[in-house]
Parts: C-alpha cells; structure tokens; sequence
C-alpha cells in the first residue's frame, strides 16, 4: 500500500508465563497499517488478535520486536508516559461496552477528558459534539441501565472519539449484539474511518463485520495466515 | 474536583455496604469519643481546682481510716488556714435508686467560705445554717429531680446506719465546669444521728471505735488556704501535727486529691485505652475488607479507566480518597455527633456524682475525626495500591 503507515510492528513476538510454562502467542508478525485504514483482524480464539490489538493500542508490550504508531515506537515508553500517550492518541471500543454504570452517559463520554486542562465549558462541547456523532445527544443524563446494548455501545464510541484520536481500536464491537444494532454500530465505524479519517483497527469473529473493513487479516496460532483487501474500502480509505 | 462525580457516586454505589461501613466506623468513633471524654472531662475536674487554694486532710490509711473533726479547731488555729469543714460522703439511696448523686455532710458555717466558687443566695444560706435538717443542692441536681427550696430530700442511709431526713434550704449556682450536683447537708445533723445509732446496744457499738463512718469523726476535712503559697509547707505542718497520734494523716491539695482519684482508676485507664486501640484495629479491618471488595468488583472498570489514559497515581488518588470519604462520613457522625448528643443530653447526671459534668471537647472531636481519616486512609491504601497496580489486559479479560 502507498500510504503512510500509521501502525508499523516488525518482526514482534509475544509469549505470557504462566508459572513455569512459557505461552507464545505471537511469533515474528510483521504487519503495517496505513493512517485511516479500517482493518478488521479475524481468526480463532488464542490465535493472538486481542493481544495484537492490545499491542497496537499500547496496552501490552511486545517480548520482542518493535511496535512503532504514529512515529513512536511504543517500546522506549515508559509506564507512565505510554498510558499518556493512550490517552492522547488512541480510543477504545469493548464487546461488553465497559460503561461505568454510576456515571451518566455524558459523565462516561467525559471521562477521558478530565485529563485533560480543558475547562468545564470546552469539555461539555467536546462530549456534546461526539454524542451529536454517535446521534445520542438527547440522552446525556441517562444512565448505562437506562439504555439498550446498542445506544451503550454509541456511548462506548463516543467516549472513545471524544479526544480525537487518531487511532481506535475495537475488540469485537458487535459481539454482544443482534444484527440489527450491529449494522448500525459498524456504519457508525465506517463513518468515523471515512468522514474523520480515523484509523481503525478492529477484532472480529463475524464475518459481515470484518467485510466493513478495508483490510482482513486471518491469524492462526500466532502468525499472519491470510490477507485479504476489500477493493471498496480500499478506495474509501484512500 | 473535577474527579469529585466520579468518587462520590462510587462511594454510593453499593448503599448497603457503604451504610454498614459507615455505621460501624460511626459507633466505633461515638464510643472512642465517650472513653476519651471521660478521662479528659475527670483530669479537667482535677485540674480545675488548682485556682482555690485548698487542700484537704484524709487518714493516712486511706478513706477506711477517720480523722477526728475535732481537729478542725486546731487546723483552722494553723496560719495560712482560712477555713475547714468536715466533708464527709454519705452515699445514700434517693427513691430507691443508690447514690444518684454525690452527698456530703459539711459545716454549714463555712463551707461556702471555703468552696468560694459557688454561690447561694443569703436568705437561703441563712435558712441552711439555721435549720439542722437543711441541705442545700447544686442547680444541676435540682433541675434533675425538679426539686425546689422547701421540698423534702429524704436520703435512706446504705453506707451509714442512719437516715437523712433533709429539707432543700437552697440551691448554689457556679461555674458551668464545677459540681453543680451535690447534695450539701449538715454535718451535726449526721453526727448525731450517729451517735444515737453508736449508743444504742441493737448495734452493738462496733462502729464506735473502727470507722470513719462512727460519730466525731470525718472522712476528709476541706480546708481553704489564705493564698495559693505555702500550700505544700501547710500540707506537711498538718500531717507532721499528727504524725505520732493514732490517727496519722494525709494532707495534699485538692487537685493532688483528684489525681489519686484518678491513679485508683490505674490499669483500667489503660485496659481501656487498649480496647479502644484494639477497636480501631478490628474497625480498619472492617473497613479495609469492604474497599477491597468494592475494588474486586471494579476490577474491569479500573482496567478501562487505565487504559484511556488514568495514571497509576490518579487510580491511587481516586480510590483512596473514596475510601477515606466512607470512613470519613461514619468518623464525623461518630464523633461530631457524640460531641451534639452530650452537649444534649447531661450524661453527668448518669454518673452517680463522679463526674459533675460530661461534655466532648472539641479537640477530641477533632481527633476523632482525623482519626477516621486515618481509618479510611490505612483501610483503602491496600485496595488502592492494588488497583493502581492490576493488569489492564487482565483487567478487561474479567467479565463482571
């Protein structure tokens, strides 16, 4: 692909130990992603796609190899700079949304920006113009218990864009919803990718969810098995 | 303060714990507060009487031993003496109930002379001093049992053999940290029904000869010194009068005679203060169990707020201050509201005349507070730490 890459790994490998057992879970995975591309990540369980995800996002660092995003290489980071740096480039989607329940749904959209130093005012239009997006704007006081899976999720989304990043990650997004609601979730998704020009890096056992993305790669066992472009989308992103 | 939303509808979250949290570290700090009260309520009754130069006479031996009244005329020939009076405890039962107040019989004509503190109008003092049977109470006591002047006081002897069959003369008045509960009677009145009780053969005379509690004599003698120096060289030239008689005695200042008071009290001060320590212990724990468990079931919500971004130190910061906020609250109903329920409620009228009064001051309300802070701080550090330090892949592995 000609683009600039926006999530470069090379030659990454990563094991978890377990007591005296050793786990390897990736193994020399090479992989670049293009800024705005819309990759969906897809294979059976254990084949490394969440811990590839997680990788990507800064979460979990590699035993070996460098992960470099945006230009940083997220390997010479420390602990707390690295979880700076989440909050200032990367949003986050869950399957089971991860909403605090205590707190409305604009309370929740808030929540990454009360790292920030912007002031009550300029937060509470940030949040309001990503609920506009999420089209959830009528519901800010409501609380998670007070809404569907579906409009929890749009508030999951929107707490993930509301400090723009540059890069979401979503871990099976639609895993916890019918097909309705998931079509709406992933054409929220592919509006975020082509109107905002997000980078999307998303994990995915459903089939028609992965066809959204630009770029479908298949892992098994830890290693890139598949590869497959979605012409579409490959111009969209473009 | 932008993080207060967050850490308040936390530590709501869960009613029933935090209402139990709350109510256990709130009793724990009441009662912390009663026993604290107590021993610095007593050392400010002791304390408080340094300013009335008086000093007072017991049997070397102790309160079992008697010192003969008819030494009062001696001491009071003493220069630097102003004024003595017998001031002997009577303990009697009052409807039935056994010492509800504190009861002593005195020399009517100087005992206002030497509590100088207190105030009684001259008529009524007048009526006291020439009525035998006469007593004059404390406006506390008073208000107590609605008692007026004029209104009977019969005291049913359990200590002494005999009845007081007394008459309120009046009512005295002072400072509000004094004892404004006693029940001042005459001491002829008591020393003769003694002797009558002494004399007759159906008591056989053992009290005669053995007691304080035999006619002539009295448990301590009060005596009002001229000025505040020299009390110490008075206190020897007392005793070093009766050091060879068969009655020895034991002369020191009042605050001195408060403190033994006080000593009597010795290793249950401390057996107390134990408790309350160990309550404080028991009470962390408690506490310490509750955040813990409202941080395992935050498992994944603490792994999401790190991940977008909540520094270790702020997860730290919010979880501590949510902990400290539960115990907090329960510290500041228990203490505070103790300090309100005591300045309501007299509890020095419960306490048999042993404490004239019974208040929280306000340091130890304060202390109390703090040291809920303290509970809240040591019960949440742990659960913080952990959750500052938890996994975050981990953390959002975990289905709630």
């Amino acid at each position: 692909m000609g683009e600039i890459s926006s999530i470069i790994l090379r030659n990454v490998h990563k094991e978890y130990h377990r007591d005296e057992f050793v786990i390897p879970v990736l193994a020399d995975l090479d992989l670049s992603v293009a800024e705005g591309e819309y990759l969906a990540l897809m294979g059976p369980s254990g084949s490394g796609k969440t811990t590839l995800l997680n990788l990507a996002a800064g979460l979990d660092r590699a035993t070996k190899g460098e992960v470099i995003v945006h230009g940083q290489d997220l390997g010479h980071l420390s602990e707390a700079e690295i979880t700076r740096w989440r909050a200032n480039n990367v949003g986050f989607i869950f399957q089971t949304y991860n909403l605090i329940p205590v707190l409305t749904a604009f309370e929740n959209v808030e929540l990454p920006l009360l790292l920030t130093h912007l002031s009550r005012r300029k937060r509470r239009e940030n949040v309001m113009t990503a609920m506009r997006i999420v089209g959830l704007h009528s519901r800010e006081h409501h609380y998670p218990r007070q809404l569907s899976g579906g409009q929890e999720q749009r508030v999951a989304i929107a707490r993930a864009i509301v400090t723009d990043p540059y890069l979401l990650v979503a871990d099976e997004p639609t895993g916890d919803l019918d097909r309705t609601t998931a079509g709406e979730i992933l054409d929220l998704l592919e509006l975020l990718n082509r109107e905002f020009q997000k980078t999307i890096v998303m994990v995915t056992h459903d089939p028609l969810a992965a066809a959204r993305a630009s770029r479908v790669l298949h892992l098994d066992k830890g290693r890139l098995v598949d590869e497959v472009i979605q012409e579409t989308r490959v111009s969209a992103a473009s | 303060m932008k993080y207060f939303t967050y850490i308040f509808r936390n530590a709501r979250r869960n009613p029933v714990r935090s209402v139990l949290t709350i109510a256990s570290t709130g009793i724990c700090m009441f009662l912390m507060m009663l026993l604290l009260s107590f021993f610095a309520n007593k050392n400010e009754v002791t304390d408080g009487s340094k300013i009335y130069n008086r000093i007072v006479t017991m049997n070397a031996n102790g309160f079992a031993g008697m010192v003969p009244v008819g030494r009062i005329r001696e001491i009071v020939a003493i220069d630097g003496v102003k004024a003595a009076t017998p001031f002997q405890w009577y303990g009697g039962k009052y409807h039935d109930q056994v010492m509800p107040f504190a009861q002593f019989a005195v020399d009517a004509d100087c005992i206002f002379d030497i509590l100088d503190e207190f105030t009684v109008p001259p008529a009524q003092l007048a009526d006291f001093k020439a009525n035998k049977d006469g007593t004059v109470i404390g406006r506390r006591l008073a208000s107590d049992w609605n008692l007026e002047v004029g209104d009977p006081l019969p005291l049913k002897g359990d200590i002494f053999p005999v009845d007081m069959n007394l008459t309120v003369r009046g009512i005295y008045d002072g400072p509000s940290n004094r004892d404004l509960r006693m029940c001042l009677f005459r001491f002829d009145y008591l020393d003769e029904a003694l002797k009558r009780v002494t004399m007759s053969s159906s008591s056989g005379g053992s009290l005669a000869t053995n007691s304080a509690r035999a006619s002539g004599n009295a448990g301590t003698i009060f005596i009002k010194c001229k000025t505040g120096n020299g009390m110490a060289g008075l206190c020897k030239k007392i005793d070093d009068l009766y050091h060879n008689s068969e009655y020895p005695t034991r002369t020191q200042t009042e605050e001195a005679f408060g403190k033994m008071f006080g000593e009597m009290l010795g290793d249950l001060k401390n057996a107390i203060y134990g408790i309350g320590v160990a309550v404080i212990v028991s009470l962390l724990f408690v506490a310490g169990n509750a955040m813990a468990m409202a941080m395992r079931e935050r498992t994944s919500e603490v792994a999401v707020l790190k991940a977008i971004g909540f520094s270790k130190g702020l997860v730290l910061f919010l979880v501590l201050t949510e902990a400290i906020l539960v115990a907090g609250f329960g510290g500041a109903l228990g203490s505070l509201g103790c300090k309100f329920f005591c300045d309501v409620v007299d509890i020095g009228r419960y306490s048999g005349g042993f404490l004239p009064f019974f208040y929280v001051p306000w340091n130890i309300a304060i202390f109390g507070l703090v040291l809920s802070l303290f509970v809240g701080f040591a019960s949440g550090y742990f659960p913080a730490l952990f959750a500052a330090n938890s996994s975050v892949i981990n953390g959002l592995r975990k289905v709630v």
